[in-house]
Order: C-alpha cells, then sequence, then structure tokens
C-alpha cells in the first residue's frame, strides 16, 4: 500500500468555513482539544477563523457548515469547491436540513420586514437550504452539532482514502447498544425510531428525548410514528403520552420540521413512503 | 444438501476472526474495475480450497469483505482473487502492489461437488463477473479433463471491454476439448461474436440432459431465465447448480447476514442445488417474474 | 434433584459482598439518575445489587457478547502484525432470570454449531452464574416457550422464601461459591415455600402463545402471512430495538477502525439487526431483504420456524423485551396469536 495519506503529497493543508449557522460544529470540533493535536499531526490547518487568525486560500481539505440564505452564499460555495480537493460539509445545516430552513415557510420580503425592519431593503436573503442542495460534496456529517467520533472517523477516512457513508439506521440502535433507557418509558416523545443515528444516542443517554438533528433516515417509517402516537391501539407507554400531552400529528410534524424543512416538509408524503 | 467431506474445522478457533497473512505475488488490472491478484500464504499452506468457495479476504484498516477463489485448485502454489471496485476495501486492494500483504481466512463454505460432477458433462454458464468463481472450475475441468464428460463454456459480457481473463477465455476457446460460446448484451466495432445476454448463446448449446450438470453464476436477474432455458433443455432441477451472493461477514453461519430462509449461503451454498432453492421464498434469483409479487 | 439449602436475609448481603470483593461481578442495579429502572452493570457493592427488578432493557448475554467488541488488534507494520485482546479476567454475573438463563444456553448452542465461533464460550468460561427467581409482568410468556422454570447456564440459583431464598446447588462451581456461613439446611417448609414461589409465578404469567412451539413452527412453515407481515410492517420502524434487546439475537456486524495516528486499529464487532434497512444489502447495491414486510416475516421464521427445526426450541425465551422495547407497540405475543389463528381458520393473507 501506498501508505495512509496516499491521496495528498504530504500533510494536506485544510481550511473551516462558515455560512448560516451558529458555528456551533466549529465549536465542537475545538473541543477535541488534545486529540485535536493528534490530528495537527497528520494535517496542516490553514484556515480556521473561530481559532486562529493566519487565513490561506490554498487548501486541500474544506470543512463547511451552515446553510445556504443568500445568493452570495452560493457563489461563496462555489469558489470553496472550485479549490478543494475536498469538501466535507460540517453539521445538519451544511449537510441535509436545520433550523434556518424553517424560514422556507414563509415569503422571504416578510421574513426581510420582520427581522430587519425599515432596514430591510439593504439585506438580501432566499429560501435556506444546505450546502448539498448547491454543491458536490464529497463527505457530510450530519449533526447538530456534529459528534466529535464521527468527525474524527471522517478525518480518517479521508485521510486513507476511503469513502464514509452516514449511518443509515436509527437512534435506537446506538440506544439499545449503549444500554440507555428508552425516553419513551419516561413519557417523553422521541424522535430516535426515525431518525438518522451515528450521534451515539447522546441525548438519549443523558435522559433526553431525541430532537432528530441528523434528520430523518433513508426509508424512516414516519407513517409509523404518526400510527403509534396518534391513533387508539397506540403503545401503552405512548398512549399515557398523548394522554399527558394531547400529541397530535401536528406536534409531530412541528419537531419533525425543524431538521426536515429541506426541501419542504411533507409529511403525508414521507409518511405514504412505506417500503 | 450437497454433501462435503472438509467442512471447516472447529478446532482451528484462532482463524474465528483473525486472519492469515498472504502476499500479493501478482496484479494485473483486467478492465478499470476489476483487478486480478495473485496470492500466496505466508505459512506457504495451500488453502486447498474447491471451485465455487470463497475466502474471507481484509486489509487491516479498510474492512474485511468474501471473495471467491478464481484460481483452480490444480494451481497449488498460488491462488487468485478476482476483486471488484465497488466500495473502500476493495479499492484500497485495487491499490496493492506486489510484496504488500492482505489477511485471509478461509476457505469457506460449499462449493461445486466435483465427485458427483466427475464422469458427467458440465454446462457452464457465466454472466458478468460471475465468470470468476467459474473459472476457477473451468480451469479445474481443463486440467483435469479426462475426469469429466464434454466441457461447455457459455460467457455472456456487457460490453466486450467487460470481458475478464481474455488469455484464459482464449485458451480455453483454443482447445479442441472445450465447446465455448461466448456473447455480449452491447457489442462495439470490435465485436465478432454473439449479441445478446447469456442465454442467447445457451438456447443454442445441445445437451444430453441425463449426463449434465449446469453451474451457473452471474447478476441476480439472471438465474431465473438460464434456469428456464436449460429446463427447456430438460435438464433435472437436481443437476442444476447456482452460486449465490449475499453479505458475509463471518462466514461461519453466525453473523446472519447472509441467511436465506433456513439456510446460511456462507456454509449450506453460495453452491446450491436449483431444487434446495425452489421452495425458498428468499431465493429471489430464481422466482418467475410473475411470482415476484408485493 | 440438586442440594437445595437456605440463605437467610441476614446472611445474603455478606455473601455478595464477598463475591465483589473476590472479583467483578455483574447483576441488576438500579440506573443512575432514573430510579426504578434497572440494567446489568458492574457492582460496586452488595448495596448496588438487586434482586427482585422487572426485566432490564438489554439481556445479560452482554456480559459475554458485549454490543462493541474488540476481536483483535493490529498494527501497519510490513508485514501487518495483528493482535489478540480477549479480557480472561473471571468474573460473576448474578441476579439472571430463568429466562435469562436459557437465553445463554439458546446461545450456547447457537455458538457452537459447526463451525464454532471462539469469543462466545470463551468469555461464558470465563463466568460464574447466580439465577433468581422472579415476578412476571403482563408482557411475560415463558410459560409459552417452556422457560420459566429453567435452570440452564447456572451454578447456583436462588428463590424467595420467607426467611431468605431457597438456594438451588447446581454445579461444583456453585457449591464452591458457599461457605458454612452462607447456608442452611432447607426445612420442608423452606422447600414448600419455594414451590408456593414457583407455582404463583407460574400462575402470574398472563400472556401466551395459542400454540405448542411445534406446531406455531409447523402453522408458520406451511402458511402464507403476506398480509399480516404487511400489516405489521406498515407500523414497524426497522429500528431493530426488537433484535437489540432479544436474549437470543446473536447476529453482527463487524467493522475496522484506525487509531487516530493511522498507524494502526481494531477489528471491531457490534450487534446487528435483521430489521435494519441494510441488512441484507451485497456489495452490488442488492438487497436481498428490501422491503420491510420481508425483514418482518424473517424474524418471526427465524425466532420460531428456522431455528426451531435447527435446535428443537423457539429461539424466543418469552421475555418479553421485543414488546415492552417497540414504541409502535408491535407485540410478540399478539402478532404471533394472530397468525396462529389466521392459520386454524385458513383465512391466510
Amino acid at each position: 500500500m501506498e501508505g495512509p495519506t496516499k491521496r495528498f503529497g504530504n500533510k494536506p493543508q485544510i481550511a473551516f468555513f462558515d455560512f448560516a449557522c451558529c458555528e456551533g460544529c466549529q465549536l465542537s470540533v475545538l473541543q477535541l482539544e488534545e486529540r485535536l493535536l493528534d490530528i495537527l499531526e497528520l494535517v496542516d490547518v490553514v484556515t480556521w477563523r473561530e481559532a486562529m487568525s493566519e487565513y490561506s486560500n490554498d487548501y486541500d481539505i474544506a470543512f463547511c457548515e451552515g446553510s445556504i440564505t443568500r445568493e452570495q452564499d452560493i457563489e461563496r460555495v462555489r469558489e470553496i469547491r472550485e479549490q478543494a480537493a475536498i469538501l466535507v460539509t460540517l453539521g445538519s445545516c451544511a449537510s441535509g436540513g436545520c433550523h434556518n430552513d424553517l424560514k422556507n415557510q414563509w415569503e422571504m420580503d416578510e421574513m426581510l420586514a420582520l427581522v430587519y425592519g425599515d432596514q430591510a431593503e439593504h439585506f438580501d436573503t432566499i429560501p435556506s437550504r444546505p450546502i448539498t442542495a448547491v454543491v458536490e460534496v464529497d463527505y457530510k456529517i450530519y449533526g447538530c452539532p456534529v459528534s466529535l467520533a464521527e468527525f474524527v472517523t471522517v478525518v480518517k477516512r479521508i485521510l486513507t482514502g476511503q469513502s464514509y457513508e452516514p449511518p443509515n439506521q436509527p437512534v435506537c440502535v446506538e440506544c439499545k447498544l449503549n444500554d440507555h433507557l428508552c425516553v419513551l418509558e419516561k413519557g417523553e416523545v422521541c424522535l430516535g425510531p426515525v431518525t438518522r443515528g451515528g450521534c451515539d444516542a447522546i441525548c438519549t443517554g443523558f435522559g433526553d428525548a431525541c430532537q432528530g438533528c441528523r434528520g430523518l433516515m433513508d426509508a424512516a417509517n414516519v407513517g409509523a410514528m404518526l400510527k403509534a402516537l396518534t391513533r387508539e391501539q397506540a403503545h401503552a407507554i405512548v398512549r399515557k403520552v398523548v394522554e399527558r400531552y394531547g400529541f397530535t400529528q401536528d406536534d409531530i410534524e412541528t419537531k419533525l420540521r425543524i431538521y426536515n424543512n429541506w426541501p419542504e416538509l411533507n409529511l403525508e408524503e414521507i409518511a405514504a413512503n412505506d417500503d | 444438501m450437497i454433501e462435503h467431506d472438509n467442512v471447516s474445522p472447529a478446532e482451528d478457533i484462532t482463524r474465528s476472526y483473525q486472519p492469515e497473512l498472504a502476499r500479493v505475488i501478482g496484479k494485473w488490472q483486467m478492465t478499470e474495475l476489476m483487478v486480478l491478484l495473485r496470492l500466496q500464504t505466508e505459512s506457504g499452506e495451500n488453502l486447498e480450497h474447491e471451485p465455487g468457495q470463497f475466502l474471507q479476504v481484509s486489509l487491516p484498516g479498510y474492512g474485511e469483505a468474501p471473495i471467491s477463489f478464481c484460481s483452480s485448485p490444480t494451481q497449488t502454489d498460488s491462488f487468485e482473487l478476482c476483486v471488484q471496485a465497488v466500495g473502500n476495501l476493495s479499492e484500497a486492494m485495487h491499490d496493492l502492489r506486489p510484496g504488500d500483504f492482505v489477511g485471509v481466512r478461509g476457505p469457506y463454505g460449499h462449493g461445486f461437488p466435483i465427485a458427483e460432477m466427475e464422469g458427467r458433462d458440465i454446462l457452464i454458464v457465466a454472466g458478468g463477473i460471475g465468470i470468476a468463481p467459474l473459472r476457477s472450475l473451468i480451469n479445474y475441468i481443463a486440467d483435469r479433463r479426462s475426469d469429466f464428460g464434454r466441457g461447455i463454456v457459455v460467457y455472456g459480457a456487457r460490453t466486450p471491454s467487460d470481458r475478464l481473463f481474455l488469455d484464459d477465455v482464449a485458451a480455453w476457446d483454443a482447445r479442441a476439448d472445450l465447446e465455448t460460446y461466448f456473447s455480449v448484451d452491447e457489442p462495439d466495432d470490435t465485436w465478432t461474436g454473439m449479441t445478446g445476454v447469456v442465454t442467447v448463446p445457451l438456447r443454442g448449446v445441445e445437451i444430453d440432459p441425463d449426463r449434465t450438470t449446469a453451474a451457473v453464476v452471474g447478476p441476480p436477474v439472471m438465474y431465473r431465465y438460464v434456469a428456464m432455458e436449460l429446463l427447456a433443455k430438460d435438464m433435472r432441477e437436481d443437476d442444476i447448480l447456482f452460486s449465490l451472493e449475499r453479505r458475509f461477514k463471518c462466514g461461519m453461519g453466525k453473523c446472519g447476514h447472509c441467511q436465506l430462509n433456513d439456510l446460511y449461503v456462507c456454509q449450506d451454498g453460495p453452491v446450491f442445488r436449483y431444487t434446495q432453492l425452489l421452495g425458498r421464498s428468499e431465493a429471489i434469483e430464481v422466482w418467475a417474474p410473475e411470482e415476484q409479487k408485493g | 434433584m440438586p442440594t437445595e439449602l437456605v440463605m437467610t436475609h441476614e446472611a445474603v448481603p455478606g455473601f455478595f459482598g464477598r463475591l465483589i470483593d473476590e472479583g467483578p461481578v455483574m447483576g441488576p442495579r438500579e440506573r443512575a439518575r432514573q430510579p426504578g429502572f434497572h440494567h446489568f452493570d458492574w457492582l460496586d457493592s452488595a448495596d448496588d445489587l438487586v434482586l427482585e427488578y422487572q426485566t432490564t432493557t438489554i439481556p445479560p448475554k452482554k456480559a459475554f457478547f458485549p454490543p462493541r467488541d474488540v476481536l483483535f488488534e493490529f498494527d501497519l507494520t510490513d508485514p501487518p502484525e495483528f493482535r489478540a485482546v480477549r479480557d480472561a479476567t473471571p468474573f460473576t454475573l448474578v441476579g439472571v432470570h430463568p429466562c435469562d438463563l436459557e437465553g445463554l444456553r439458546l446461545l450456547d448452542d447457537a455458538y457452537a454449531q459447526e463451525p464454532a465461533e471462539a469469543c462466545w464460550p470463551a468469555n461464558r468460561a470465563r463466568a460464574r452464574i447466580i439465577g433468581v427467581d422472579c415476578t412476571p409482568d403482563e408482557y411475560c410468556f415463558c410459560t409459552s416457550v417452556g422457560s420459566c422454570h429453567s435452570r440452564a447456564a447456572c451454578d447456583l440459583f436462588l428463590t424467595p422464601i420467607e426467611r431468605g431464598r431457597l438456594v438451588e446447588v447446581l454445579t461444583g462451581a456453585g457449591e464452591e461459591m458457599l461457605r458454612v456461613s452462607d447456608v442452611t439446611e432447607a426445612s420442608d417448609e423452606d422447600h414448600a415455600q419455594a414451590q408456593q414461589w414457583r407455582d404463583d409465578k407460574e400462575a402470574a404469567v398472563t400472556a401466551g402463545l395459542d400454540a405448542s412451539p411445534a406446531e406455531f413452527a409447523d402453522l408458520l412453515a406451511t402458511g402464507d402471512f403476506t398480509d399480516i407481515w404487511h400489516e405489521i410492517s406498515s407500523r414497524c420502524y426497522s429500528c431493530g430495538s426488537c433484535n437489540t434487546t432479544c436474549p437470543t439475537c446473536f447476529c453482527f456486524d463487524i467493522n475496522d477502525e484506525f487509531d487516530l495516528g493511522l498507524t494502526g486499529g481494531r477489528r471491531v464487532r457490534t450487534w446487528d439487526s435483521c430489521q435494519l434497512a441494510e441488512f441484507a444489502l451485497v456489495a452490488g447495491g442488492h438487497n436481498f431483504r428490501r422491503l420491510r414486510w420481508q425483514r418482518v416475516k424473517h424474524r418471526w421464521h427465524r425466532k420460531f420456524d428456522y431455528l426451531y427445526r435447527e435446535f428443537g426450541t423457539p429461539y424466543c425465551t418469552g421475555c418479553g423485551r421485543c414488546s415492552r422495547a417497540c414504541t409502535a407497540d408491535i407485540n410478540i405475543v399478539d402478532v404471533s396469536n394472530q397468525i396462529i389463528e389466521a392459520a386454524r381458520q385458513g383465512v391466510q393473507g
């Protein structure tokens, strides 16, 4: 074999970029702390606004977080795509869909006026979309924020010339493998059964319900969730939840929309997609 | 069930998961996606496979996958694997160079039942990369020619440039004691042979159904059509052998991935009689098209 | 009949405390920050042990087949080196219900089938096991699959009686665990109370299959229940929780991980589930169980038909974990009985 870093001459140059987002994914990467030092043995970071003041437009691997919400974002991400041999989307905003896309439910003019009032004319906005909707990407890391373990996995895959497919199994799998208590047992509604895993079920490990931050997995049975949580013959535990909170289809839809509104969430359509 | 003597030994528990080393001693790029590797175990031991058996092959860090032997057991100092670049492991294997190592464990599964095939006419039907495991059988028959009756090779590929083992194919074609029929689905200017899927040349092959055993390997969609052709030639279902592809993670009938109804393809197969598959709903390769409902 | 002794309430903490002093002990304990819910975990002291607990989410098979198990490590030297990393430390597994004892036995059989798997028996050989009797809930149906009074795989078995526990000594290893101070002779009254407990327990199992395992296997094998599978699968998330909580599921995946330095790594075995969409996907892209109903059907056949025929017992212990874990309310007893009824009425799918 030519060795693990065969794809690049020496140490590849990496850069971090952000689009519309909370920059929490970058912050998470910084929280790798000493593991970051191990990564720096393998790569050189040349651009990372959140972590350093130096800047270079010469890089091999670009990590991009955030959503595309303005015309100039499209141009900028295309330039990055042009330069980078490898483009990695960091987090759900960039990879599949996130809070930003919620604004797409309204007219853009309306949104501008709501946010900027009489200064609205100085700003432009377009319907929010993930980076994956604008340019080809080589690696996707879902999550809000990203899981550090998955970030490290993807870095290793890139450096060893391997592709990475985000897990296509629900959060329940990792929840059980970690022997967590099912959040439904505590009477909370959890999106785990339909949400793409890969997070190591961190939220349910802390006793919190899954918010669905990695979006629906492929072939998620949303129809089953509607049946389980809203109709009479639902699971006994679920039935208690329905009684206690008056859980409705709208509630599920609202919760699902947060990370699945690009392209616009159509619950009926998704629920009918039962393979 | 096909009965064999050499069921994988349980006593060698270190080989449950931990591979032994094999060294690449030759490499040939056959097509853009297919590479042929010749390997030797580092221990020098012959793996003693049967045609149709497979090996779990791995590169540390890139994972492990089942790959059929494509060399004949009569080639004792080395063995050959044909690797299609379809994922991380197989792509990394395309980067291997002579002198590099891979991990191997096996052989696993039941191959073609050579003992009962001896003395009979052998009709080999290969579709696409199905030629790889069948090359092991064809070359075995070629090397033990007097042990078998007629040797008939029918090989269909998608395009001329997808055809594999061109040297072998030419050698089979040149032998007077092997009958060869080749076709491609999508011919180009260079192609002078038959056009059509593998059933097209197969239809023209005349056999004595009482003394013929068919060995068939190809893409899932191929099996049912080949079966129809063979039955139309009055072959017995018991004499038709199919080698199936499933996902094998362990090779020991434990990981569950290759289960086909009550059978483990990695243990009970991968070579099955058509009769074994007919009663099994998950052998979807052999269902007649109208039975593919819901 | 095995030797039966009595361990008084007063003697119980001392006995388990001594086991914990001797070496690692795994048993049912309350989940941190989640009072009232228990799981199998390592015990720090006898106070942690809860002998009367409701069925855990994950069965105790995890003591021998961890959800994530490093098979071996490797160094990317030339040639590469492989290094076994099996932990050989002896340990004790305590507080195992009869259904879960039966689960261990079934996995003993499955992994021992030729060609035998090496990790499971190696880990089983490390452990002494103490079973305890239990109180069924509405999901339990052990009486339908013959696991209600199982004493498989264990060295000692404890049944509650008024003055403590009746201790069945089932193996030499069990005998060795006991000291004279731990136990006293059992009286007729002790035996009678233990028997009463067993009778009460059996009577408390309210759920059940409407056919014997043998009949159910035949009905499954001969009938076509496609409509039922379609209905069930319309409610199924394919989340795999029925598998990942099952004491008899033994499927797994194997994957490699590099170390961060990229100079070595490990090959890891992880629990897998036949209900997950990509379980039967092959490298070329063909998925041999692509449709949800095919996967749901496969699970029932594997539990009650295929493995029943292979091993002579259903691969189901009646523990009810899959039904408890199913957030879509797919109950193994209800569905099985639906199939049995459809088969008997000849109203098949």
